[in-house]
């Protein structure tokens, strides 16, 4: 009865949509797409969610009464606080589902993404967020423009902020909708509406206060049921890594063959170019930048990216219990495939079903609430992200030269909210014919090419200028773009050529010393007046951004 | 004066900033060694256990980071009792 509930086939559609960026490395969902049986637990888990976000979204709404509130919640979260947040906003769906399911198949291959994701936030430690924080005041826009022109950086930086979040949120909203679509035959179009209403819902009212919180529910959530999920799977495997392993190679047709590299991935450049993608590109992602400013101090900054990275490498470890749990339990176990002798849903719902191996109905109807949970909270980020490009990098500060009415200026970063779900409603009906792997590789190449070598370049190079910055950035934005289109994931599976003109899918390792090295070269040929200016104000705000406020006193 | 000492106390900790990410990054990219020919013993299992040099890589990389996490923090509050924070 239940499976045919509307409800659940939303929600099991969208626990499935979540994994989608795995179809970027080729392990789309290759599996029947029949009807899961869904428990009520699930739902009522999932309603609990909606319901209790929703009432914090309605406390934090009557807090929000101001743009600075809007943005940054006020400045009022603790490190401790923020740090789960970061850890929620960026500790996807995808990371959960789509690195289970890639170890499923093919093992040790499976883990470069998690590394990949985990490495960004050392290096955000070590060499950003105090600097940042210490300089900005909403988004990392307003960090580059205190030292270059304004009007020109802003201009370039918010067109960087703007295609990395449509493209995110392009990605969810596609994925949302053809796997619902696929799975269950519900329109398309409804997946896309419900999950930006909701979002909507907490944004506009609640602001980045709610986001806040949703983010940190969603991480205590996430990582409880990971942490559950792997103490069972271990306590099969009688608290044995060795056994653990031992037991995955038996049931895995590689055989030993998954204890190391070659299943899936075997070009050294390959591996290259998606470690600097998605560590690299971590380090652009606006949405992720911006929650540096929701804390009181740098030292709360500092604690907030200690924390969340703390938060991450216990997860990421967890993985490889996950994984390897997974081969080990779902592999060749009769109630997790179909007639057709694939796994159910496909290998993007390996976790789910390691969930329901060592957990039953329990822990699956707990996780499946939970990856959707994750949904909202990465899309919540996003969102708020982009609205903060419009309204306070634009309007405010290019448009009212930074002084804008504060009750005009929230008004229109509400309305600005509202307009970014409708476009990703109309980008995600627009693009649902297109291959989604090349939407979702796009942010993580784009961020990685044109936010972070401002970024960088403007806290930590002397010799930068507006007009090298500017160059580097378009050259950073071109670039990518073009290798991506002429890259595997467009020319041959969307455009349907043969063979490929550029072979990698991920283009960072070629995109972003290309943009740095423009940014150095124009730089270096620049001699106007502004470009003095910009090369001195590096040294004017250096006390601040690393010795804070009372500094540049 | 005290400008050339607040000046070298900055630079300071810029070099401290970037030879810990550099540490981190060579950390981090030795990952792909696991890919290469010269990495190829890293895909042996360790002994008799089922655990390869590969995984326990991936798992010594996360530690490691986070160690330097670690270690990054607390120089910091002593270097930070050294100089004027503000």
């Amino acid at each position: 009865m239940m499976r045919n509930h509307p409800l659940a086939r939303l929600l099991f559609g969208l626990v499935c949509f979540c994994a989608f960026p795995v179809l970027v490395n080729g392990a789309g969902i290759d599996g029947d797409v029949e009807r899961q049986a869904l428990n009520p637990l699930a739902i009522l888990i999932f309603v609990l969610f909606v319901v209790t976000t929703l009432f914090i979204t309605y406390w934090a709404a009557k807090k929000t009464s101001t743009s600075s509130t809007f943005y940054n919640a006020g400045g009022k979260i603790t490190g401790l606080q923020n740090g789960t947040a970061i850890a929620g906003d960026f500790m996807s769906a995808a990371s959960l589902l789509g690195i289970t399911g890639l170890i499923f198949i093919g093992g040790f291959d499976g883990l470069v993404l998690g590394l990949g994701a985990f490495t960004g936030w050392p290096i955000m430690l070590f060499l950003l967020a105090k600097r940042v924080r210490n300089l900005g005041s909403y988004t990392f826009i307003d960090v580059v423009s205190e030292r270059l022109d304004k009007t020109q950086i802003r201009s370039v930086a918010i067109l960087g902020t703007i295609v990395t979040v449509i493209l995110y949120l392009i990605a969810q909203m596609v994925g949302a909708g053809k796997l619902i679509e696929l799975l269950f035959g519900l329109p398309y179009e409804y997946a896309v509406v419900i999950v930006s209403g909701l979002v909507l819902a907490y944004v506009t009212f609640g602001g980045m206060l709610a986001t806040t919180w949703v983010q940190i529910v969603k991480a205590i959530l996430l990582l409880t049921g990971v942490t559950l999920t792997a103490f069972l799977v271990l306590l099969e495997a009688g608290f044995s890594l060795d056994n653990l392993f031992q037991a995955a190679t038996l049931k895995h047709p590689k055989g030993e063959a998954i204890l190391g590299p070659g299943v899936i991935f075997s070009d050294p450049v390959q591996i290259v170019t998606i470690m600097v993608s998605m560590t690299f590109g971590t380090l652009g992602l606006p949405h992720i930048l911006m929650r540096l400013f929701t804390v009181s101090d740098m030292v709360e900054a500092k604690k907030s990216v200690a924390y969340a990275s703390g938060f991450m490498g216990y997860f990421f470890l967890l993985m490889v219990v996950m994984g390897f749990g997974s081969i080990m339990l779902v592999t060749g176990e009769s109630q997790f495939y179909g007639a057709d002798g694939k796994l159910i849903g496909g290998t993007n719902m390996t976790a789910i079903h390691l969930a329901n191996a060592v957990g039953g109905d329990l822990l699956t109807g707990f996780m499946s609430a939970v990856t959707f949970a994750t949904i909202l909270a990465v899309v919540a980020g996003l969102t708020v992200s982009g609205g903060a490009a419009i309204s306070h990098d634009f309007y405010a500060q290019i448009l009212c030269k930074g002084k804008p009415d504060e009750k005009k200026e929230l008004f229109l970063t509400r309305v600005t909210t509202v307009i970014i779900g409708v476009i990703a409603i109309l980008l995600g009906i627009a693009f649902q014919n297109e291959n989604v792997g090349f939407i979702a590789t796009m942010p993580m190449v784009v961020a990685a090419s044109v936010n972070f070598p401002i970024l960088f370049l403007s806290l930590f190079w002397p010799g930068l200028t507006t007009r090298g910055a500017v160059s580097g950035a378009l050259v950073g934005l071109i670039s990518s773009v073009t290798l991506i289109v002429i890259g595997p994931q467009v020319w041959v599976s969307v455009l349907g050529f043969e063979n490929a003109i550029f072979p990698y899918n991920y283009p960072a390792l070629f995109t972003m010393p290309l943009a740095i090295i423009t940014t150095w070269i124009i730089s270096g040929l620049d001699r106007s007046a502004r470009g003095e200016v910009d090369r001195s104000n590096y040294y004017l705000l250096l006390p601040q951004s690393e010795l804070g406020p009372k500094a540049a006193d | 004066m005290k400008s050339d000492k607040v000046r070298n106390f900055i630079q300071r900790r810029i070099r401290r900033r970037f030879i810990f990410a550099g540490v981190t990054l060579i950390l981090y990219f030795s990952y792909a060694l696991n890919y290469t020919e010269a990495g190829s013993f890293l895909n042996q299992r360790l002994g008799n256990s089922y655990i390869s040099g590969s995984l326990l890589m991936y798992g010594l990389i996360i530690i490691s980071s986070i160690l330097l996490e670690w270690i990054f923090l607390r120089t910091q509050e002593e270097m930070s009792s050294e100089g004027d924070e503000g």
